[in-house]
């Protein structure tokens, strides 16, 4: 269906808006009617609800030029939807306090555990729901299938308000950025690079008398190894010239991957080298 | 008169959105191919057309479009499919039809009585052509339903899907469109009816807390400006029509060119006119990006960014027989691309070393989650092999060089060579000592 549809026109829109009216278009139904086909409805909704939702899409046709697209090198799709987000998403809306009893890593299990549940994250690269939330040891993010039992606690909104900017202000201390520059010869695939990094906040910089590109990637720091494993994807097309810890993790890497490649023992660090494919990615 | 085409304006956003703040509005303008003054014409536009539809669009345009992960999912790029042109008096009748339609059913008569109250003062009372030929429109994108009965019939607004739903069930579909969304391809009309539902759900009453709740990380925005093309290019797949288009090579530079009958635009065409016969439409999770893959009688496979792809047209038919025969060949070739390479087929071994540290084996996880349909074999208590037959190398070595040191390529002899000469390389970009040359 053609998504540019004068109904879709941002002057109709806002005239709706004024009224308070809806327009709903086939177009809306007939893709929603596809997306409930996908097995991720089950955790979605309440059965009696899936099945009234499917009733009133009976009529619809779903988008059969679905067929048409091939997803290439996507990840295993672990998870699109968790039958925790729905509890845990009313937790955040209505301001309410958690205790969690989660699965540790390495077995065993911690219960009892109160904090402030902030946003539900999904990682698309892991395909996978995280639940970021503060608590006294500072902001956490959880894996929501290691997530035994969430109940809500009730807290005053004026205490919700200040965890809340808390965990805020702690996420903006934890940024951390860094610079990276095209390496000249590369410009011609300037459009894949700012792809691959178009999935960060970022803003690019063009020096046009040495007709040279600058990236400036801000991130959290803990996603410093995701981002690294973008710029070993992107190999000799880009190069870090802000970021010395970035820097020296390059170095290590570089130097560590050949070490592999020589054999040579004598030129391996002492230390357990490889931690390349990061945790993050 | 021609189609609406908004080649300009996806170029335009794209640019913004992937380059935002690299460039002067000369250097803008220069890479799109237009001039400095319809650079500002069509900023000017996209700005208006955000104003009008979101309160906190102050942010400068200009500076690019960017992306603060942790205060709103809200698609900032999805107004490119508001940008549809419409006469400011049709967008008004438009809308108050569909306010009439809410929650009553009238006919054609009693719509255009009701139309004489409503309309604003200063738009003229639409006549009946006009009135029966909005709603024949708004039937057929399914805004509103034609009631069961005999003439005159009866029209009502179509929100049953809204309305039959009870608060708590409204909001797991919103969750659910919006999850869909972000993670599903395509996801333009998922986007839109976020949109709707959002404000369905406001009057009932909810705040804006309700809606942010989510987040996507390491998302690709721009995808939905490709999705541009999605349409034309299925319906010509379906009717098994050939496409003709511009292509503006993404590696020459230029992104857009402008349309020389266009007064507009004063700048010579570049790029190449082609002609393909559409088969198969391909999204690359590594990079966001979306391919079409077509078939040309002098050249074979072709695979075109669909970023480069303006001035689309639809063409001849061509026959059941060789469709399904192109389509053929195109699946068995497409196979064993990592993405869209149909190279000869080589096949892959490599090491991937476990990490040192207990817990997690966030290695193996990777590869098992993103390796495809290579096949993991344990070799050691530290190691593992992974093997794959994959067309070329050229879209795997990427992915294998972004382990780092944790993956070491055994085979073949001459991509392990490859890659040592690449690490030389890139060890080289971070000696401590540069030397000043």
């Amino acid at each position: 269906m053609n998504p540019f549809e004068k109904i879709f026109n941002y002057r109709i829109l806002s005239r709706l808006d004024e009224a308070d009216s809806i327009a709903l278009t086939a177009h809306e139904r007939s893709w929603l009617k596809t997306m409930l086909e996908h097995p991720a409805s089950a955790d979605a909704f309440a059965a009696e609800t899936l099945s009234r939702l499917r009733d009133l899409l009976q009529d619809e046709t779903a988008i059969e030029s679905r067929e048409y697209i091939a997803e290439k090198a996507k990840s295993r799709e672990r998870q699109v939807y968790h039958p925790l987000l729905r509890p845990l998403r009313r937790m955040i809306q209505q301001g309410r306090g958690i205790r969690l009893t989660s699965r540790l890593k390495h077995g065993g299990v911690q219960s009892n555990q109160n904090g402030l549940p902030v946003k539900l994250e999904y990682n698309m690269v892991k395909r996978e729901w995280y639940l970021l939330w503060y608590n006294a040891r500072g902001l956490m993010s959880s894996k929501l299938q290691h997530i035994v039992t969430a109940e809500p606690i009730l807290l005053p909104p004026e205490r919700v308000e200040a965890l809340r900017s808390r965990a805020l202000a702690i996420l903006e201390e934890r940024r951390t950025y860094a610079v990276i520059e095209i390496v000249r010869e590369y410009n011609a695939e300037l459009s894949r690079i700012l792809y691959a990094f178009s999935c960060f906040d970022k803003t690019v910089s063009y020096e046009e008398n040495r007709d040279l590109y600058r990236i400036r990637v801000s991130c959290l720091a803990d996603e410093s190894e995701f981002l690294l494993s973008k710029i070993r994807f992107l190999g000799r097309r880009v190069r870090i010239v802000e970021g010395e810890q970035l820097r020296r993790r390059m170095r290590e890497s570089a130097a560590w991957a050949l070490a592999r490649y020589e054999g040579a023992s004598d030129s391996q660090p002492a230390a357990q080298p490889p931690e390349d494919a990061d945790s993050a990615s | 008169m021609a189609r609406e085409s908004f080649d300009k304006e996806v170029q335009f956003l794209r640019m913004l959105a992937l380059a935002g703040g690299a460039y002067s509005r000369q250097q803008f303008a220069d890479r799109l191919g237009i001039s400095v003054h319809t650079y500002d014409k069509t900023l000017r536009y996209i700005k208006d057309m955000r104003t009008m539809l979101s309160s906190d669009a102050a942010d400068d345009l200009a500076e690019g479009l960017r992306y603060n992960h942790y205060e709103s999912a809200d698609p900032l790029l999805l107004f490119l499919f508001r940008s549809k042109s419409l006469k400011d008096s049709e967008s008004v009748r438009l809308a108050v039809l569909i306010g009439l339609l809410q929650g009553e059913a009238l006919t054609a008569k009693e719509l255009l009585d009701a139309c004489s109250d409503s309309m604003p003062s200063d738009y003229a009372c639409p006549d009946e052509k006009t009135v029966r030929g909005d709603l024949k429109y708004l039937e057929e994108v399914g805004v509103i339903r034609r009631m069961e009965g005999g003439r005159p019939y009866k029209y009502r607004a179509d929100i049953d899907l809204i309305d039959r739903l009870a608060d708590e069930e409204l909001l797991d579909l919103y969750d659910y469109v919006d999850v869909m969304a972000n993670t599903q391809v395509p996801a333009v009309q998922g986007y839109l009816l976020r949109d709707t539902l959002k404000k369905a759900l406001t009057r009932r009453g909810y705040g804006s807390e309700t809606f942010d709740v989510h987040l996507y990380k390491y998302h690709y925005h721009t995808r939905i400006l490709d999705e541009a093309h999605l349409y034309t290019v299925f319906e010509a797949i379906r009717a098994r029509r050939k496409l003709t288009f511009l292509y503006l090579s993404p590696k020459k530079g230029k992104n857009y060119a402008s349309k020389n009958t266009n007064p507009l635009f004063e700048r010579e065409t570049e790029g190449r006119f082609e002609t393909t016969l559409p088969l198969r439409v391909v999204y690359d999770h590594q990079y966001g990006r979306w391919y079409l893959i077509g078939h040309s009688p002098r050249l074979g496979t072709m695979k075109y960014r669909m970023e480069g792809v303006t001035q689309i047209e639809l063409g001849d038919a061509v026959d059941a027989e060789t469709f399904d025969r192109r389509l053929e060949v195109i699946e068995q070739e497409l196979e064993h691309s990592w993405v869209t390479d149909t190279h000869r087929r080589v096949k892959i071994r490599a090491r991937f070393y476990n990490p040192g540290r207990a817990g997690a084996n966030f290695v193996r996880e990777r590869v098992l989650s993103q390796g495809q349909w290579g096949v993991v074999t344990d070799e050691s208590d530290t190691t593992f092999l992974y093997e794959i037959e994959v067309n070329g190398i050229y879209e795997i070595k990427p992915w294998l060089r972004s382990f780092g040191s944790s993956c070491e390529v055994l085979e073949p002899a001459w991509l392990r060579r490859e890659l040592i000469a690449e690490w030389k390389e890139i060890q080289a970009y971070y000696e401590p000592v540069r030397e000043d040359l």
